[in-house]
């Protein structure tokens, strides 16, 4: 079964189409699970793995990521690794000849909303158990299947807040360099106003030794 | 969904600046006052040369353009007031004198300077003497007879007595007014005009004054004494005029004045129709004796004088500041004006100043020209009725949004909740928000600028401190300006965040981004939900329904994921599975209707293009499916609740048809209405719902994003009042066609059709929520509509649609000391039907008054009206209908009653109302007369629901047509002001009182109900209309029933249907034409629209006049 679906551009994590099952098992859950794509979305980036499959408690995340645009789906944890992404690559065939020189340039979310009606009839036959006789095919081509990575979303996630974590902290430190810095200029030039006004002063003292004393 | 949209955004982005025009608002306000007195002494100086040059003063009275020169120019002069520095030192001084006095107005200091003048001088006697010199010119005369309403309040304000006092003390301010009133004119028209202008009046004086207006309106008063009288006050007037003046001016004046020679221009216009309104005053107070007549017809030649004031005029006289205020100077203006003799030189630098502000208010006295109802009966103007003008700097007016889509009870909003229980008048605001729109400024852009802290959209009425940080209007805390609000997108430009379309617009949409969507766009989902019962079938609406469908189906808003589906029931629930592949639909019928379930969850809602054949193939035979059917009862819940589940993953749009009371299942009803019932002279019953299940109902598709419209066609009672909440709390409309049939009742099934095909194709969002925001220390408390309020302030509209309106009303909660003007923001998020988010933000500003009278001034009466009706309608509903009538009365009773003994100063006897509230008893009058209020027994209890839904529902401008209709006569119609649209010809037939007494036999005459019209032909209408127009020989050969006026090749079957087709499409629903002779069946219809006449229950307009009087003299 495939709850979810999300297309996104991966430059920004913008989201372009979209389709949505509702499922009464899953509920409000499913609220959760759309910001946690949206989260996911805008964590990957061209250095992330282009397959991968995040384990979400009894539902999975799988995306791939071509061509500057990234397919999300959100699938019970029993439905076929290789359906998953089979049905992935699909879309995603089909999203990039038509809508694929148009990516770049949009800025609207959703621009292509239009393309769940493909996802909607791509995924009954995914899901529809006679129609995957005929998509046998497809497990053949996927052969490297088993390559694919297998993280936990928690961790992918969290991978994200760690950096920001650590790049906290990074600020933190150079805020800090900084304020050790000014002190220290600080102090610095204080001491220097101390030595000349050390040596003024015996300068004067001198001066008026020599004008009231030696004269 | 939408809350979290609305949250998730951050206003934040970094700040920068700039000072920008809507900042100038604190500014501008401050500005004008100082640029008014500026202005003041340069044309004062100027005159004083002028004195020696020139001639030419006399000329520029007569032209008499004042009126339309007032407004405009004067503001917009103001800016260029560069000579403000030169000001200084003296004029400031001045000013503080005036200010003292001034107290009670709120508005920047020009007007001050003119309030306080009022109030001492006023006395009415010199006044009077004053202005008809002044008016001497002929254009005077004119605009007297329009405006003639100015104000009363001056004359109230002003104590007679007083005026000894007044002139010895308050001199100083107060004198330079006066005087400046004299040179005003004068200064309008060129400079060097001005010396001569005074003397020219004086001579004027004598033969104007007396004759022109003044003697109609008020023979008792005693024109001889009025003229005689003048000459003393003048004197004194300028007297200390010429004192006062004298010291302040002498030494900045000469220096300014020769400078700015220019900026003096701005103020003349004005004057003049502040003198009018003094003649008014004047005249309504010496007029009480002929209220005494009593009785209408005897005053006929009295209303000419002030019938009908030009709509035109309000709204100019609505921009000037305080309007009172300016009334009061003018007579010690005119005095000082005469006086050149005495203290020429100082007079009029003083002078100068107030003409300034004179200049400002001009116009605004009209609305406060106290009226006595019981006399002037002829207070219609001849076209409808305009919106006022909320009294604002132009550079704010201009930016401001329109009257149609945002409009408040009170253009001035008062400051403080006492005040505005004093006034009696419901403060709130009315709003059109997704009205259809020809020019919308869209605004794409990653990050929607917002308020940090409450959320407001930028605005047109921000200030910006700087380049980088502006100033929210509503809570008044400093954001930053993000980086990308630096560059200006239309004209390319960077560093003006102030040139930015949504800073320049007060109406404007913003693309959203996906922070604003809790879910991905969904596709727009229509569902139909049709009656199939035996009564449905006898109406016969079934098939216009199928072809209205299919004419329009591919019209349906949507983009290609659109889908739709249909249910029918009767005492089963049909579906219709409509997949793709399918040779023909396939009907699946579900009997269990305690526990319905969908028979196939994937294929009842299909994609419109992919499977338009099948929806057409059931379309067409959807009419013949049933045509046999001897079923007669009605599971409407049942159908209700299958049809929820189909819809709710997605959201959408249910549309109801029901024909009858829905009898089986959940969701069963009884007939409660009992007609003998209506007879009697209890109360109505049954106006509240008989079970929650349909409200329940309809908060869980609120929660699913589904919209549910009702439909209801049906001869017998079908319980409205329950039925409807479905749509009410679902954000629906609800359409109402009484005994409707397909034979029988042509009329209706015209406007079915037409009212489907509007609903079919009109726009529509989805998933959408409103926030109405306003300024800190006002909240808002209760909402008028169709919504669900799901937060405290946030309605949740499943549908939005652009023919819905609402009302809020307000309290004032903090005192709005220290500000100038309040901003109302109302935000509306919506999923347009291509799957776009986007917001449409609406922004309103108005000023803030501190005086009783500036808040009458400001009082919008057809909003009033509309809001009252709401408020009533939920009185009626949670109490009773007598309730809800006497609340009515009584709001009328109390807010003149209140105006009476707060505003007014000078009693006289009568039922007095400003201008601005003329209209306030007739409207309540016709409100206690209309459908939704009226006792008696003609009125069937659905009826009467459907009109009270239409009461809340309906944009103000429509809702107003409801409650009182508009009388047109059509036998003379031509081509004389007629409006040209496109190629057509409109003709503009005047409004025209609603009573019998307007009709006449010879005349047809077309009344104009809103939802209905009726064209009256009388008994001996003109040969020339029947054939020409009807194109019958004779009045016999009328047909009785008659709907259509036939297509002639003549000029005035052209003009006749050129008219009514341009009041059809002027509203969204389709008005069906009756065409009647006198002994029509439908005439007591017709006549029941005659709203001043007296009915076998109900009050004529003047008995009803009578009772307020008596009411509010108690």
């Amino acid at each position: 079964m495939i709850f979810l679906t999300v297309i996104a551009r991966l430059a920004d994590g913008l989201p372009l189409a979209a389709s949505i099952q509702e499922d009464e098992q899953l509920g409000r859950d499913l609220q959760h699970y759309q910001s946690q794509a949206k989260q996911l979305l805008r964590k990957l980036d061209a250095q992330s793995p282009d397959r991968c499959m995040l384990e979400a408690g009894n539902v999975n995340f799988c995306y791939f990521i071509s061509q500057g645009v990234c397919c999300l789906c959100l699938c019970d944890a029993s439905f076929p690794k290789k359906m998953a992404f089979g049905y992935l690559e699909d879309l995603h065939n089909e999203f990039c000849e038509q809508y694929g020189k148009r990516v770049p340039t949009v800025t609207r979310p959703y621009s292509f909303i239009e393309f769940d009606t493909y996802i909607q009839k791509t995924k009954k036959s995914y899901i529809d158990s006679r129609a995957r006789r005929n998509l046998s095919s497809v497990s053949t081509e996927l052969q490297d299947v088993q390559r694919i990575m297998v993280a936990n979303i928690e961790e992918v996630l969290q991978r994200g807040e760690a950096l920001s974590a650590l790049d906290t902290k990074a600020s933190n430190l150079r805020s800090q360099a900084e304020k050790y810095r000014s002190d220290a200029r600080f102090l610095n030039t204080r001491s220097t106003y101390a030595k000349v006004a050390a040596v003024v002063l015996v300068f004067v003292t001198v001066i008026i030794y020599v004008r009231f004393w030696w004269l | 969904m939408s809350t979290a949209g609305f949250n998730s955004q951050n206003g934040t982005g970094t700040g920068q600046t700039y000072t920008n025009g809507p900042s100038q608002n604190p500014v501008a306000l401050q500005q004008p006052s100082g640029v008014g007195y500026s202005v003041n002494h340069q044309p004062a100086y100027n005159q004083m040369q002028a004195k020696v040059l020139a001639p030419p003063g006399p000329a520029l009275y007569p032209s008499g353009p004042y009126q339309p020169v007032p407004p405009g120019p004067q503001v917009g002069s103001y800016p260029p007031a560069p000579a403000q520095p030169l000001l200084p030192r003296p004029q400031i001084g001045i000013l503080p004198s005036h200010t003292p006095p001034q107290s009670a107005s709120p508005s920047p200091g020009p007007r001050p300077a003119q309030a306080t003048p009022p109030a001492q001088a006023t006395p009415p006697p010199p006044a009077v003497t004053s202005t008809s010199y002044y008016t001497g010119p002929p254009a005077w005369q004119y605009a007297a007879p329009r405006g003639p309403a100015p104000n009363h309040v001056n004359p109230a304000a002003a104590a007679p007595p007083l005026m000894s006092h007044s002139s010895t003390q308050p001199p100083g301010p107060g004198a330079p007014p006066t005087s400046i009133h004299g040179f005003t004119q004068p200064g309008s028209a060129p400079p060097p005009m001005n010396p001569l202008p005074p003397h020219t009046y004086q001579p004027n004086r004598p033969a104007y004054g007396p004759p022109p207006t003044m003697k109609p309106t008020a023979p008792p008063a005693g024109p001889p004494g009025t003229t005689g009288t003048p000459p003393p006050p003048k004197a004194d007037a300028q007297c200390w005029g010429a004192a006062s003046s004298a010291r302040p001016p002498a030494e900045p004046d000469t220096q300014e004045g020769d400078v700015e020679c220019p900026g003096d221009v701005a103020g003349n216009g004005p004057q003049a129709p502040n003198s009018y309104n003094h003649v008014d005053n004047r005249m309504a107070g010496a007029a009480p004796p002929g209220r005494h007549l009593g009785h209408y017809p005897s005053l006929p030649p009295g209303y000419q004088n002030t019938s009908a004031p030009p709509p035109s005029s309000l709204h100019p006289a609505l921009q000037a500041a305080t309007q009172p205020y300016t009334q009061g100077p003018q007579p010690y203006q005119q005095p000082g004006g005469p006086g050149p003799g005495p203290g020429p030189g100082a007079g009029p630098a003083q002078l100068s100043p107030s003409m300034a502000a004179m200049s400002l208010q001009s116009s605004t006295p009209e609305a406060l020209r106290v009226v006595n109802l019981l006399q002037e009966r002829n207070l219609l103007p001849p076209a409808p009725v305009p919106a006022p003008t909320p009294c604002l700097t132009q550079d704010l007016q201009k930016l401001n949004c329109s009257p149609e889509v945002f409009r408040c009870t009170l253009t001035s909003i008062p400051q403080t909740q006492s005040v505005l229980n004093k006034a009696k008048l419901p403060l709130g605001l009315l709003l059109h928000p997704f009205k259809d729109l020809s020019q919308l400024p869209v605004v794409t852009s990653s990050t929607i600028v917002r308020c940090r802290s409450c959320r407001t959209y930028i605005n047109p009425f921000v200030s910006f401190l700087d380049q980088r940080r502006w100033k929210c209007n509503l809570c008044y805390r400093v954001n930053d300006v993000p980086e990308e609000f630096m560059y200006n997108p239309v004209s390319r430009s960077y560093g003006e965040p102030h040139k930015r379309p949504e800073v320049q617009n007060a109406t404007i949409e913003f693309i959203a981004p996906s922070e604003y969507m809790l879910r991905p766009p969904q596709p727009a989902v229509y569902l139909f939900v049709l009656d199939v019962s035996h009564n449905a079938v006898e109406t016969g609406y079934l098939s216009v329904f199928c072809q209205s469908l299919l004419d329009n189906i591919s019209a349906l808003p949507g983009d290609s994921r659109t889908k739709v589906g249909f249910i029918t029931f009767d005492s089963t629930i049909h579906f219709y599975n409509l997949q793709e592949g399918l040779s023909q639909p396939q009907m699946l019928i579900v009997s269990d209707i305690e526990d319905i379930f969908l028979p196939t969850p994937d294929s009842l809602l299909v994609n419109l293009n992919e499977c338009k054949e099948l929806v057409q193939d059931l379309l067409k035979s959807l009419p013949n499916l049933f045509e046999k059917t001897m079923e007669t009862q009605s599971a409407l819940g049942s159908a209700l609740q299958a049809a929820f589940k189909l819809l709710s993953p997605t959201g959408g749009r249910m549309s109801v048809f029901q024909t009858q009371l829905p009898n089986l299942g959940v969701g069963a009803l009884q007939s409660r209405e009992d007609p003998n019932q209506r007879a009697s002279a209890k109360d109505v019953q049954h106006l509240s719902p008989a079970t929650d299940f349909y409200k329940k109902l309809a908060l869980d598709c609120s929660g699913q994003q589904v919209a549910v419209d009702l439909f209801l066609l049906s001869a017998q009672y079908c319980d409205l009042a329950t039925l409807g909440c479905i749509s009410r709390y679902s954000a629906g409309s609800v359409y109402y066609y009484p005994s409707y049939h397909h034979q029988h009742n042509p009329a209706q099934v015209e406007r079915f059709q037409r009212d489907l095909k509007r609903y079919l194709t009109r726009k529509i969002g989805f998933e959408a929520v409103m926030r109405i925001r306003c300024t800190k220390g006002l909240s808002i408390h209760t909402f008028h509509g169709n919504f669900f309020v799901r937060s405290t302030d946030l309605l949740s509209l499943p549908n939005v649609n652009p023919d819905a309106g609402f009302a809020v009303q307000m309290s004032i909660e903090e005192n709005l000391d220290d500000m100038q003007v309040v901003s109302f923001q109302a935000a509306l998020l919506y999923t347009s039907s291509k799957g776009e988010r986007r917001i449409r933000v609406h922004t309103m500003c108005l000023p803030v008054v501190s005086s009783l009278s500036d808040v009458f001034a400001g009082a919008d009466v057809q909003a009033i009206t509309g809001l009252l009706a709401c408020m009533a309608v939920d009185r009626s509903v949670t109490s009773s209908l007598s309730d809800a009538r006497d609340a009515m009365t009584n709001a009328a009773i109390d807010s003149l009653s209140s105006y009476r003994q707060s505003a007014l100063t000078i009693q006289q006897p009568g039922l007095l109302a400003p201008a601005c509230l003329r209209l306030f008893p007739l409207y309540i009058l016709a409100l206690l007369k209309q459908k939704a209020f009226r006792t008696g027994t003609s009125t069937r209890l659905d009826e009467r629901v459907f009109a009270m839904y239409q009461l809340k529902y309906q944009p103000l401008a429509f809702a107003m047509l409801m409650i009182h209709p508009a009388l047109y006569r059509l036998d003379d119609l031509s081509d004389e002001g007629a409006l040209n649209i496109g190629e057509q010809t409109i003709p503009q037939p005047r409004v025209l009182q609603l009573s019998v007494e307007k009709l006449s036999r010879e005349g047809a005459f077309l009344l104009d109900a809103g939802l209905v019209m009726y064209l009256w032909i009388g008994r001996n209408c003109h040969q020339n209309f029947l054939s020409q127009v009807l194109g019958v020989s004779s009045y016999a050969a009328v047909p009785e029933k008659l709907y259509l006026l036939p297509e002639l090749d003549t000029a005035e079957s052209q003009r006749t249907r050129a008219f009514v087709s341009w009041l059809r499409d002027q509203r969204p629903f389709f008005p069906s034409l009756h065409i009647i002779r006198d002994e029509s069946q439908l005439k007591p219809h017709f006549l029941q629209n005659m709203i001043e006449d007296r009915t076998e229950s109900a009050l004529s307009y003047y008995e009803f006049l009578l009772h307020l009087q008596q009411q509010i003299s108690k």
